[in-house]
């Protein structure tokens, strides 16, 4: 992504985030472009392309975007499906950016929906078969388990910085209508550091409860923008991704995420440092992660994370506000769309429409996502994405 | 526990996704094989299509000694289905003096006794007639 203004994000959609909710996965994408349309003014037919996320509930459809499109009544001359996990909504942003600059389209509604909660998961195959699934590895709970402890071995881990994290993201849950009706309960210190241990030392309330929900944003020229009138905007002005850091690696320190590459990527393009960052809205499966996202992409030292979490307010009303919108842990996951929730605060918030969250001075912010659990090493996709207004 | 139904543990389905007739034809005599790359040396698990150092297929199976150091750890409480009978048991990362990582159980230890960096050896858990699945205990 070329730095500067020439890209615009001038809409979002979001849906309520739900356990079990029982909507499919077209259903809840179609409350999405509801809100977008109804939100921007823009007639139907100006979005020439979409860039949408794979699910866990649709994703044995191998021509779902087509089937999306067919649904929502979209004739795309430019259509994508990211299968990049958590990673896809901003990372679709990136790609509808470059699509549009090449003049391939104009108009892109970028769209996550995936209802994983009251669907039976797709099955990723591949090795688990003969090399996890025997070994009884609890999925992500279980290799963020194995990340945890060699992150506690080399840097120790400080269960107070953890506790702080899951407070303050579930303080900001409680403010969100769309966050999960189950997860908007007060939350104390002591009852997260009390929470059951399942995949030591992984609390329960260290991970994400999967759901449904969807959610999107629609993404132009800012030349185009500005000719259709649109009420608000905010531009991508730096991107960095990786997909498999370290693949070739067979003993990679495992504490250290793609965010060490892709950080500084996004910030170098935006001309920022992590000072001038003014609120973070990080892909949050699990607390710790958060740990390491401020650490690679360079907020604090590797193995300070803790340090800087506890001298930071990253409450809404802080020095740096946090996922206020509760953050997938304390909102919910929906599904693979979970990497679009913290996204669309972050627009929420530079539009000034966060209600009684909102940040005094959202002037830009950082979004990341992280996708898939790969075999023995850290997770395998990362992406920040900085959003800015002029 | 009488009338619930719980999905056994889950055995492996060699050639699912390549052939690994190799490795399972080794574990059924007690040994552990693993790929190395013809042209660097350097050995590589899971198994894959081709060498992940030079991109080229030339690889070769070759029996390890099954020893090395716990890399990392975790007590599961929360048990991946089929596997509901063991709560709590061991994963672990074990890197091999080879220079691979191997996710497998860790077997004949106390949670509380296991440590990074903890030297383990080979062995070997009897799934079924079929199957014998690699594991590691205290060496």
């Amino acid at each position: 992504m070329r730095k500067g203004y020439d890209i615009a994000v001038i809409g979002y959609g979001e849906t309520r985030i739900a356990l079990r909710g029982g909507r499919s996965s077209y259903e809840l994408a179609a409350e999405v472009l509801e809100q977008i349309l109804e939100q921007t003014g823009i007639d139907k037919s100006e979005i020439d392309g979409l860039a949408i996320g794979e699910t866990m509930s649709e994703t044995s459809n191998p021509f779902w975007g087509v089937y999306m499109c067919e649904m929502l009544g979209l004739t795309p001359s430019w259509m994508q499906v990211n299968g990049i996990g958590g990673a896809s909504g901003i990372g679709a942003i990136a790609r509808a950016a470059s699509a549009i600059r090449d003049g391939v389209c104009e108009m892109v509604l970028v769209l996550l929906a995936d209802a994983q909660s009251s669907s039976r998961p797709t099955e990723q195959g591949a090795y688990r078969h003969e090399f996890m699934y025997p070994v009884g590895l609890r999925g992500p709970v279980g290799a963020f388990g194995l990340l945890s402890q060699r992150y506690r071995h080399q840097y120790g881990l400080n269960e107070r910085a953890l506790a702080r994290l899951a407070v303050t993201q579930r303080r900001h849950a409680l403010m969100n209508p769309n966050a999960c009706e189950k997860l908007r309960v007060p939350l104390t210190e002591e009852e997260y550091l009390a929470s059951k241990i399942v995949s030591e030392p992984l609390r329960i309330l260290d991970s994400v409860m999967v759901c449904d929900g969807a959610n999107g944003v629609l993404v132009t020229s800012t030349d185009k923008a500005k000719k259709l009138g649109a009420r608000k905007m905010v531009h991508p002005v730096g991107y960095g991704e990786i997909t498999n850091f370290r693949g070739t690696d067979m003993l990679p320190d495992v504490t250290v995420s793609g965010f060490s590459v892709a950080g500084p990527k996004a910030l170098a393009q935006a001309a920022m440092t992590p000072r001038d960052i003014r609120m973070i809205h990080p892909y949050d499966d699990f607390l710790i992660a958060l740990l390491m996202t401020f650490e690679d992409i360079g907020f604090c030292a590797k193995g300070a994370g803790a340090q800087f979490v506890l001298d930071t307010d990253l409450s809404w009303r802080g020095t740096l506000p946090l996922n206020t919108s509760g953050g997938q842990i304390s909102a919910g996951q929906a599904g693979l769309a979970g990497g679009g929730t913290n996204l669309v605060e972050a627009v929420r918030q530079m539009f000034g429409e966060a209600g009684e969250r909102q940040v005094a001075d959202p002037r830009n912010a950082m979004v990341t996502g992280i996708g898939v659990i790969p075999y023995g090493r850290n997770w395998g996709v990362s992406n920040v994405l900085i959003l800015a207004q002029p | 526990m009488s009338g619930e139904r719980r999905p056994p543990r889950p055995l492996p389905r060699p050639g699912a996704y390549m052939d690994t007739a190799p490795f399972w034809a080794g574990a059924r005599e007690g040994k552990l094989l693993l790929q190395f790359c013809r042209r660097t040396g350097r050995a590589q698990f899971f198994p894959r299509p081709a060498s992940l150092a030079t991109g080229r297929r030339d690889i070769e199976w070759r029996e390890v000694a099954g020893r090395g150091v716990v890399y990392s750890f975790t007590n599961t409480f929360n048990a991946w289905p089929g596997h509901e009978d063991r709560v709590p048991y061991l994963c672990a990362l074990v890197e091999l003096d080879e220079g691979v990582r191997i996710l497998a159980n860790l077997l004949n230890v106390r949670a509380e006794d296991v440590r990074i960096g903890m030297k383990v050896k080979l062995c070997w858990e009897r799934l079924t007639e079929e199957f014998r699945y690699p594991a590691f205990e205290p060496a």
